[in-house]
């Protein structure tokens, strides 16, 4: 009696520590959301402040990184944790990675926003880059919220999404050349508009690497390096093999 | 009576002990049968008919189906009131969510739904502040001081604003309240901006009207009997400039609730400056003594600071008309640190300290009016304070003079050999 007590109690800690571990990737994960939507708020401002606060946060995210980071070795040393319990420290491992390096993007931008906003802004305000922000934006959220769900589904279509960013990513791409041709005092500046189309670029890979862990998670299948259009095939294999 | 038909029976066919056997098992099958019948009909009893019978088994029949109708009644009663409970928080104009100890969601309705993008069949048992991953919200829920709300601003790309409001109850569980606060920040931001527009245009023309007033002052050919109504005019449009400044200067503090960063005030340096300043105004009859007890310094903005003191000084000297000895002192112990203006005026009487922070508050309303203040110097010195999370505490003693506190955190404080080093 008294030892079964024991092993459950012992099953729930470790329930609640997996839990408390994963809220706090969300709450990475919202910081950065917020860090993102800041940074392309102070570009398409001209909010010099905003981007200046953008740099001096990123610290935070940083900080989160390594305490996770501590968190996920300690559970890995002391509980051991197999199949899935194993698979979501992986995942998380990975995330926060990721995460890192989705706010040292937003750190690029916000303080390539902060010099360009004593600069006169372009006619059209940036919309270009606005529009990519907004769809680099979504595409966090969603892929935030199917790791909250562990949605496997969901995680798929956010992963599909990434295409229209690489799109969207090349047609600026196509329009600062024309720019840069029309007027070469147009250089400098969309050689910095560059950059932040850039790193936003890199944020959706990064939210679609995020998508990735969590059908690995779930269905605990590697589809990194798989064109999505064989992933529903390589994961419907897999269900029915087992 | 089983046992008298046997012996009947055994007796007719002459075997005793037979017709004993023979009779007791038809009976025995008998019994088996009902068993099963009852057996059957009571595993299905919400299709199936009660099977007749007489007897025990007749009785056992009516009072189980008994307690079934009863127990049927009770729960259509239940669950009328439940779906009467479910329609009712459906309706509500405001969300709720009921998050457990762990905060993960129990239950929500579809305002709630709604205004937080929350999926009824999946999102039971996932923790709230993981799906918004708004960082107030997540901060408001682990604190978990519910005894004010939080509002959340709209964030990029979408435009409402929410409020959240927990409700603790039964053991460690929150009901959280959410409404969509939009309209109300609207609002606020107008009032604001209105101030803020007003004072700004309502400057221009006092300028000018300040500068003619002061020009005709001048003119060495203005007859006697105006000189006295003109000197009033010029003293009126000071008085409305020094307002419509402070309302600027409050309008730029009430803008943001964020904590000022600022660096280091040297307090000697500032008291000094004060004390001086004070000093050299027309008519003074105060004496001032500065009492710094402790060589730490402040961290914050100069500029805003040094306002809200001299703010604190101006009144202990307009307020006591008397003269008399003002003391500023400055000190620091475990709680953080504090500065004190205390004078020996009239004091305040004890119903008007709560308020005497509000906008155009005056303790004595004519008197106060005479004397040139814009009414605004204390909300003023309220928000400077807020704004480097520090609080203002007024104590006063009629006929003794009045004390106003201001306490600094921790911290605030900058001990001033990391300052000079």
């Amino acid at each position: 009696m008294e030892k079964s007590d024991l092993s459950q109690h012992i099953s729930r800690r470790f329930n609640e520590d997996l839990e408390k571990i994963r809220g706090r990737v969300l709450a990475m994960g919202g910081f950065v959301e917020d860090q993102l939507a800041k940074a392309v708020t102070a570009l398409v401002e001209g909010d010099s402040r905003l981007g200046e606060s953008v740099v001096q946060d990123d610290f935070q995210v940083n900080a989160m990184e390594v305490t996770i980071d501590e968190e996920c070795s300690r559970i890995l040393a002391t509980r051991a944790p197999a199949a899935s319990d194993l698979r979501l420290i992986v995942a998380i491992i990975k995330a926060i990675t990721d995460l890192e390096r989705m706010g040292d993007e937003c750190e690029k931008i916000g303080l390539i926003a902060a010099r360009l906003a004593v600069e006169e802004r372009p006619a059209n305000k940036y919309r270009e880059v606005k529009h990519l922000g907004r769809l680099v934006q979504s595409i966090v959220h969603d892929a935030l919220d199917a790791f909250a769900r562990l949605d496997p589904d969901a995680a798929l279509r956010v992963a599909r999404m990434d295409k229209a960013v690489d799109e969207e990513y090349e047609a600026i791409q196509r329009q600062s050349i024309t720019f840069m041709m029309e007027d070469p005092r147009n250089i400098s500046r969309a050689l910095d508009v560059m950059w932040i189309v850039r790193a936003l670029e890199r944020i959706g890979d990064h939210a679609k690497n995020i998508c990735e862990y969590v059908i690995f998670m779930v269905h605990g299948k590697d589809i990194r390096h798989i064109r999505l259009e064989d992933v529903e095939t390589v994961l419907e294999r897999r269900t029915e093999g087992g | 009576m089983v046992g008298a038909i046997g012996a009947f029976v055994g007796w007719a066919l002459g075997a005793f002990w037979l017709g004993m056997a023979l009779v007791f098992a038809l009976e025995l099958a008998r019994q088996l049968l009902n068993l099963f019948q009852f057996e059957d009909w009571l595993r299905n009893r919400n299709r199936r008919n009660p099977p007749d019978g007489s007897g025990l088994w007749g009785e056992l029949v009516s009072q189980v189906s008994r307690l079934h109708r009863r127990k049927q009644f009770h729960k259509q009663r239940i669950l009328a009131l439940f779906r009467e409970l479910r329609r009712s928080t459906a309706s509500m104009p405001d969300g709720v969510v009921a998050l457990n100890q762990a905060r993960e969601i129990v239950w929500f309705n579809r305002k709630a739904a709604e205004l937080l993008g929350l999926k009824r069949k999946t999102d039971f048992g996932l923790s709230l502040a993981g799906l918004l991953r708004v960082p107030e919200f997540t901060r408001y829920l682990q604190k978990g001081d519910f005894t004010r709300g939080v509002v959340v601003p709209p964030r990029v790309g979408e435009s409402i604003a929410l409020e959240f409001q927990g409700v603790p109850y039964g053991e460690g569980q929150v009901f959280l309240l959410v409404r969509d606060v939009t309209r109300q920040i609207q609002l606020e931001r107008m009032r604001k901006d209105f101030v803020a527009n007003a004072s700004h245009e309502l400057r221009s023309p006092l300028t000018v009207i300040a500068g003619y007033l002061e020009t005709l002052a001048l003119d060495s050919e203005l007859p006697s009997e105006l000189r006295p109504p003109l000197e009033e005019m010029r003293r009126q449009s000071e008085r409305m400039t020094a307002i419509i400044s402070d309302l600027l200067e409050l309008s730029r503090l009430e803008a943001s609730d964020e904590q000022v960063e600022g660096a280091t005030i040297d307090i000697t340096a500032l008291m000094a400056v004060l004390r001086k300043d004070i000093l050299a105004r027309e008519g003074m009859i105060h004496s001032i003594d500065v009492r710094i007890e402790s060589p730490e310094n402040l961290r914050g903005d100069l500029g805003l600071i040094q306002s809200a003191f001299w703010n604190l000084l101006d009144n202990a000297v307009k307020y006591s008309p008397g003269g008399g000895t003002i003391v500023l002192r400055w000190w620091v112990d475990k709680q953080g640190g504090h500065f004190t203006v205390t004078d020996q005026g009239p004091g305040i009487p004890a119903e008007h300290l709560p308020r005497l922070t509000e906008r155009f508050y005056r303790v004595d309303k004519g008197r106060a009016r005479h004397m040139g203040g814009s009414g605004l110097g204390l909300a003023i010195v309220r928000h400077v304070l807020q704004r480097h999370g520090a609080e203002l505490m007024i104590s006063s003693e009629e006929g003794r003079g009045s004390t106003f506190a201001c306490h600094f955190p921790v911290t605030r404080l900058i001990s001033s050999t990391v300052a000079n080093p």
